[in-house]
């Protein structure tokens, strides 16, 4: 006899009790499962009157839950703050050097020491979150506006914009990111003007062409749904359907792929500036105090190890975040987690 | 699949011709004139310039150039360097050493690539499969460079089981530390990609097949799953040749490798247009022949693709 553990629907009370008595006198064979203990029941229990939750509202009720998530989401508000307030995170100069202190170990109220010229590592980890998270942020808006409009116009209309789109891509994936930037980043027009900007227009020049294909996909995707069609029939313009029901649903893979995109801008712009060819010297950032820190190495590997922990850590919590937001936007995966 | 190439290879051309165009653009029709890199910013006297524009082109017109340009590109006419030296030269003594460098590089991430992705994939969510996961984040999420100056350190100084730089003869041995830096990131990006595709394929109706006919497991693995799951790794590999073009400039940078990335740097420090302008197009034109050749081994991997 199974035991009954069901509960009133009223009062959310165990009813067991009460149904126990009435079955458990004589032994009942149930050739159909009881109506109580099908999972039918549960797919009935579902609220019809309620209003059905978005996909956004669907994903961020997975979201909340994951660790990953959470780790991530944490980590990234910590970062932003840290931009936007580094003062409030060190009290020391990050400009005020003494040479008395060049490579001195860390001591109280100078964590981690001092670089070459006696500058405080930890103050200068901190200064340079925001050059780094700029050129990240930045580089990724353009790319996803640019890119994404430009690759939503294909896939919606298809035709000569498509094809001109598809091979002007091509065109660009011949040229490796780091290769191109270089390039260009030694242009005069650029050289001479070297800034946060150029470094974000430069990245944003080879990456738009990535961001365009997946949502030229996602659009095609989206295109020929249902509902696509049904709004194209109650009389919604064809850009309008674009707007209002095509890009809304498929803003997901775009968001995954900036998210993860915008710590692999991170990493490019450090690798530029630890080229020499990124952010002027002047500007504290991570990736130029890695380039300083090469040629101490040998002496003095901790002022190369505390930027680059910051920046891996960054990066690493944009990758993690992205890959919880494709679980979340992802309900054929989800279901398999 | 002889039409199926011949379509492939017509469709490069354009992209070898845009590629080549967007560089030789951005270069020479900006702001800025090469020739002034040459004298370093000194005055120089207008019959010495003009020569030098004459040697270069640049008295011409953009388009006249840009089709000198192409066609000393093809017939291999690389030009001199400033410093007068031929430019194919230079790059005929750089490009075998990448070349090793890149077959290593592309050796290491394919080979233990595949085996880790596998093994991951076949024991999603035991132990192996989590460290891998971990394990893969962290390398993407820290810079190559980075990466490289850690394992000189670590192996090269402190423990000195190899020498830190590389020697000018730069042999296999000598290069191996330099090509795991170069292929690390994208080995990490092969392991998660086949995981994927393993985990995938794992439950396919014709894995269930061989398994039911009685195949075993390590065949059922090793032919069913395995190659069902490298398409979307060859494609990768191929791609990723680009980034290690990208990727070696920093690498040979990082061990004094004297090969076509440290040439490339060089080039652009000391502002050499034409030099850079010149091993750029070679580079493209490895870039997209290297991606038709991954289209052949793609059609040779799935027999669909021919007929879409």
């Amino acid at each position: 006899m199974p035991e009954n553990q069901n509960f009133n629907p009223e009062d959310g009370l165990p009813i067991s009790k009460v149904r126990a008595g009435k079955v458990s006198k004589y032994k009942i064979e149930h050739f159909v499962a009881p109506l109580d203990e099908t999972p039918l029941q549960a797919v009935d229990s579902v609220k019809e009157t309620g209003k059905p939750l978005s996909m956004w509202a669907e994903a961020w009720r997975s979201l909340r839950k994951q660790p990953l998530f959470i780790i991530s989401a944490v980590l990234i508000l910590a970062v932003i703050v840290v931009a936007a307030f580094p003062q409030l995170f060190s009290s020391q100069d990050p400009t005020y050097c003494a040479l008395e202190n060049s490579n001195e170990p860390g001591r109280a109220g100078h964590i981690m020491g001092f670089n070459l010229q006696g500058c405080d590592i930890y103050a200068r980890v901190i200064y340079g979150t925001r050059a780094s998270l700029l050129v990240g942020i930045f580089t990724t808006l353009i790319v996803v506006v640019v890119g994404g409009a430009l690759g939503a116009l294909a896939g919606f209309y298809g035709g000569w914009i498509d094809a001109i789109l598809a091979r002007l891509g091509d065109i660009f994936f011949a040229l490796p990111l780091i290769l191109g930037a270089i390039i260009v980043m030694q242009l005069p027009a650029f050289r001479d003007n070297r800034s946060v900007w150029t470094v974000i227009v430069t990245l944003a020049i080879f990456g738009w062409p990535q961001l365009a294909r997946i949502t030229r996909g996602a659009v095609i995707e989206a295109r020929d749904a249902d509902y696509v069609k049904a709004s194209r029939a109650l009389g919604l313009s064809r850009f309008h359907s674009l707007v209002k029901h095509v890009i809304p649903n498929s803003l997901a893979p775009i968001i995954v792929v900036a998210t993860v995109n915008l710590g692999v801008y991170i990493v490019a712009e450090a690798t530029l500036s630890f080229l020499g060819v990124g952010l002027p010297p002047d500007v504290m950032s991570w990736g130029n105090d890695i380039s300083l820190a090469q040629q101490q190495l040998r002496s003095n590997p901790m002022m190369l190890m505390w930027p680059a922990l910051f920046l891996s850590v960054t990066v690493l919590s944009f990758i993690m975040l992205g890959d919880a937001v494709r679980d979340a936007l992802d309900p054929k995966a989800r279901k398999g987690a | 699949m002889l039409s199926f190439m011949l379509k492939r290879i017509a469709q490069l051309i354009p992209v070898f011709i845009g590629a080549t165009l967007l560089v030789y653009f951005l270069v020479f029709a900006t702001p800025g004139n090469p020739i002034d890199a040459l004298s370093g910013g000194k005055p120089m006297s207008d019959a010495t310039r003009s020569a030098l524009e004459a040697q270069y082109n640049l008295d011409k017109p953009f388009w006249v150039q840009y089709g000198l340009y192409l066609k000393n590109l093809v017939t291999f006419d690389l030009g001199t360097s400033f410093s007068g030296q031929e430019v194919s030269a230079l790059l005929g003594r750089a490009f075998p050493v990448t070349a090793r460098l890149a077959i290593l590089a592309l050796l290491i991430e394919g080979v233990f690539g595949v085996i880790f992705g596998v093994i991951a994939g076949m024991r999603k969510g035991k132990w192996f499969d989590s460290t891998i996961l971990v394990a893969s984040l962290i390398v993407i999420a820290v810079p190559t460079f980075v990466l490289g100056f850690v394992l000189q350190f670590v192996i090269g100084v402190k423990l000195e089981w190899v020498k830190p730089t590389v020697s000018g003869a730069a042999t296999w041995g000598e290069l191996f530390l330099p090509a795991l830096v170069l292929g690390l990131v994208s080995l990490a990006y092969v392991v998660r990609l086949t995981r994927t595709s393993v985990i995938e394929n794992k439950s396919a109706d014709f894995v269930r097949t061989a398994t039911a006919k009685g195949l075993s497991r390590n065949r059922v693995v090793s032919v069913h799953i395995l190659r069902n799951s490298l398409i979307p790794v060859v494609t990768f590999l191929g791609a990723d040749l680009g980034s290690l073009m990208g990727g070696a400039i920093v690498t040979e940078g990082i061990f004094n490798v004297p090969g076509v990335g440290h040439l490339l740097y060089q080039a652009i420090q000391k502002g050499e247009t034409p030099t850079v302008v010149a091993i750029v197009g070679v580079l493209v034109i490895i870039f997209v022949v290297a991606n038709l050749i991954v289209d052949m081994l793609y059609a040779l991997l799935d027999p669909r693709i021919r007929y879409a």
